[in-house]
């Protein structure tokens, strides 16, 4: 390249076009970046292509509902050696209803929590208050998930059981599962929890970042200071909420341990026609379902089982990214910044 | 921007839009002060009418609206301001000038008790309107009356129509429907002077309009809410001169209807809108007059040295 040389010193002309170096860091940085996402999609495929005979012996049914979930598990774990003679049979839908139903519950529960104590914070706490309330939060998120547990099961999960749960209730669904205060409700109760302190991190900061003279051009016009900050500083922070609701999500489906813990970690899907009983039902959403099914890996077709589990988790994680970006694309119209 | 703007100015001479105009107050018959000192019950002045070139917008009257008695601001241990009174009167514009860091923006936003959102603030002595104690009115009903237009164009992230909707649809308890809003929206926006320019657009981001649009869809939304007092901090710092002429035309065209005040940094710019010239110097109201008196014949030696640039 750099055949030309200074006459005196044989020295190389360096060209502006291409200085090597530039060029060198630019080829490294981008293969660093190629090889994540090349990570990442070659985790993707190779989680599929583990998962692919759970999918294949059960076609869509693999989502359906039928039978015992965790039966069905055992039969898989007990498969015979040969492989021509392996058992898949799966209807996952309790598992997945759990997932969905936990971390949905739970999201929405703390997206408003979050935002009406950021608010709080931000706006109306008096400022020791501030100065102390908001590193305390924060601290929370690095809480290990397992403490969770431990509290959620000795503390909240005897609580539940004597405070909301009647013999009349025990009674009625005794025929299929019993009710003990392992539920739906300590897990949406404890992830909640879990997953506020991130969004309120991240919900604070961004309330932080609105223009002061946002808010006071509304006071200006004569509104009051809850309209304001209601109207014009949430408003503009919305595709920074939906930001943090994402993060938030991806963290309620992979939460495993905690979930195992508090969840009674039984395969049955509750029922919203059973009315408020509904939260006391036990279930056990996916990720613990691959934690609970650790020791069996090794018999092929259930550790080919437990693959599908992640790969659902996986997809639905890369899911929830792409539909907070194209939701916060369109909030963004009318914003600055969270793009 | 530049390049539009020129371009928009060409189109108001040619479509026979009067150009901007200049005030100018015919030597002979100088605006008469109104007297000081009758606080209670505003009585209407009947002052001799300006005689002023191109007509048609000279106030025949002036009402004191506002009126500041001795007040005080400090923030922490420093004194922004310091036992300031003046009035401020409907029918007529009075500007607030002086060296940055003088307290003049500070006098302005106590007077719809902004400057109560900084905490370390400290108010004293009173400020009235129309007869009221302002510290004895709630901060909202107050800001209802007393509009702000701020230094920095501050349009919400919106569209233009809701921008000028917001104070409507916020101050009450009912919100009000579009059909409603719209006819007020667009007299707000004709009488900031931008209606030409965002009639086929109105659910366009505010936020994607030019800075001088932005700052007159600011007018038209503090407008649209019908303030009985405008106060303008600096409103033309950050626009192009185009812009500029624009918004002085509308300050001079609302000052019938409403009374404002102006901080300005712009000598010139006080000189053409104001009709009261207000000097402050390191928190003290050095000089209060009527524009002619403060730029021609000013009484103190500081308020001659600023108006003739020799400092500030």
């Amino acid at each position: 390249m750099s055949s030309l040389t200074y006459e005196a010193t044989g020295i190389p002309v360096e060209s502006e076009e291409a200085d090597p170096v530039n060029r060198r860091v630019e080829l490294l940085l981008g293969a660093l970046a190629s090889s994540v996402l090349l990570f990442i999609a070659g985790m993707i495929l190779f989680t599929l292509f583990k998962a692919w005979p759970s999918f294949a012996a059960n076609g869509l049914a693999w989502f359906g509902a039928g039978g015992n979930v965790d039966a069905q598990l055992t039969d898989i774990f007990n498969s015979p050696a040969d492989p021509a003679d392996y058992i898949y049979k799966l209807r996952a839908w309790p598992l997945i209803w759990s997932t969905i139903l936990i971390s949905a519950l739970s999201v929405l529960l703390a997206t408003f929590i979050a935002v009406f104590s950021s608010i709080f914070i931000v706006h109306f706490a008096p400022g020791p208050l501030q100065k102390l309330i908001e590193p305390v939060v924060k601290y929370l998120a690095a809480v290990p998930s397992v403490v969770y547990g431990l509290i959620g099961i000795l503390v909240l999960v005897p609580w539940i059981n004597s405070t909301f749960i009647t013999e009349e209730m025990r009674s009625s669904v005794a025929y299929v599962i019993q009710l003990d205060g392992s539920s739906v409700m300590a897990g949406v109760m404890i992830l909640t929890v879990m997953i506020l302190p991130i969004m309120i991190a991240l919900i604070v900061d961004s309330l932080r970042a609105v223009p002061l003279n946002w808010r006071e051009g509304a006071l200006a016009l004569g509104v009051n200071k809850w309209r304001a900050v209601r109207t014009v500083s949430v408003r503009a922070i919305r595709p920074a909420i939906v930001a943090a609701a994402v993060l938030a999500t991806a963290r309620a489906l992979g939460e495993a341990i905690m979930l195992a813990m508090v969840t009674g970690s039984i395969g049955f899907a509750p029922n919203p026609f059973d009315g408020f009983l509904f939260f006391m039902e036990p279930s056990r959403p996916l990720a613990p379902s691959i934690l609970d099914g650790e020791e069996g890996l090794s018999v092929v077709p259930f550790g080919e089982t437990m693959y599908a589990f992640g790969f659902i988790l996986i997809v639905s994680c890369v899911f929830f990214s792409f539909s907070g970006w194209a939701i916060r694309q369109s909030l963004g119209r009318y914003s600055i910044g969270a793009r | 921007m530049g390049i539009e703007s020129a371009d928009e100015v060409h189109d108001r001479t040619e479509s026979g839009i009067p150009p901007i105009k200049r005030i100018v107050v015919n030597g002979e018959m100088p605006p008469v002060r109104v007297s000081q000192g009758e606080a209670n019950g505003a009585p209407t002045h009947i002052a001799e009418s300006f005689v002023i070139d191109q007509g048609a917008m000279a106030p025949a009257w002036t009402e004191e609206r506002m009126k500041v008695e001795s007040l005080g601001v400090r923030f922490d241990r420093k004194e922004a301001v310091k036992d300031v009174s003046i009035e401020v009167n409907s029918g007529e514009v009075l500007a607030l000038i002086g060296p940055s860091g003088c307290g003049k923006t500070t006098l302005l936003r106590s007077l719809n008790k902004l400057v109560d959102l900084t905490p370390t603030a400290v108010r004293s002595g009173r400020i009235m309107l129309d007869g009221q104690d302002t510290d004895l009115m709630d901060d909202t009903l107050l800001r209802k009356k007393v509009g702000m237009l701020f230094q920095q164009p501050n349009p919400f992230p919106m569209s233009i129509f809701d921008n000028v909707a917001y104070g409507l649809r916020e101050r009450g308890t009912k919100r009000p429907g579009k059909k409603e809003l719209e006819p007020i929206v667009v007299d707000a926006l004709e009488r900031a002077g931008i209606w030409a320019e965002v009639s086929d657009n109105l659910s366009h981001p505010a936020l994607s309009l030019s800075g001088g649009q932005q700052q007159r869809l600011c007018i038209a939304r503090s407008l649209a809410v019908r303030p009985e007092v405008l106060l303008l901090d600096e409103p033309c710092s950050a626009l192009d001169p185009i812009s500029t002429a624009i918004i002085e035309e509308t300050i001079v065209e609302l000052k019938s209807e409403i009374a404002i005040v102006i901080v300005t940094h712009n000598l010139q710019q006080a000189e053409r809108v104001a009709d009261q010239v207000g000097f402050m110097y390191l928190g003290d109201l050095v000089e209060y007059g009527s524009v002619e008196q403060v730029f021609n014949a000013p009484m103190a030696e500081r308020t001659k040295d600023y108006v003739r640039g020799d400092f500030g």
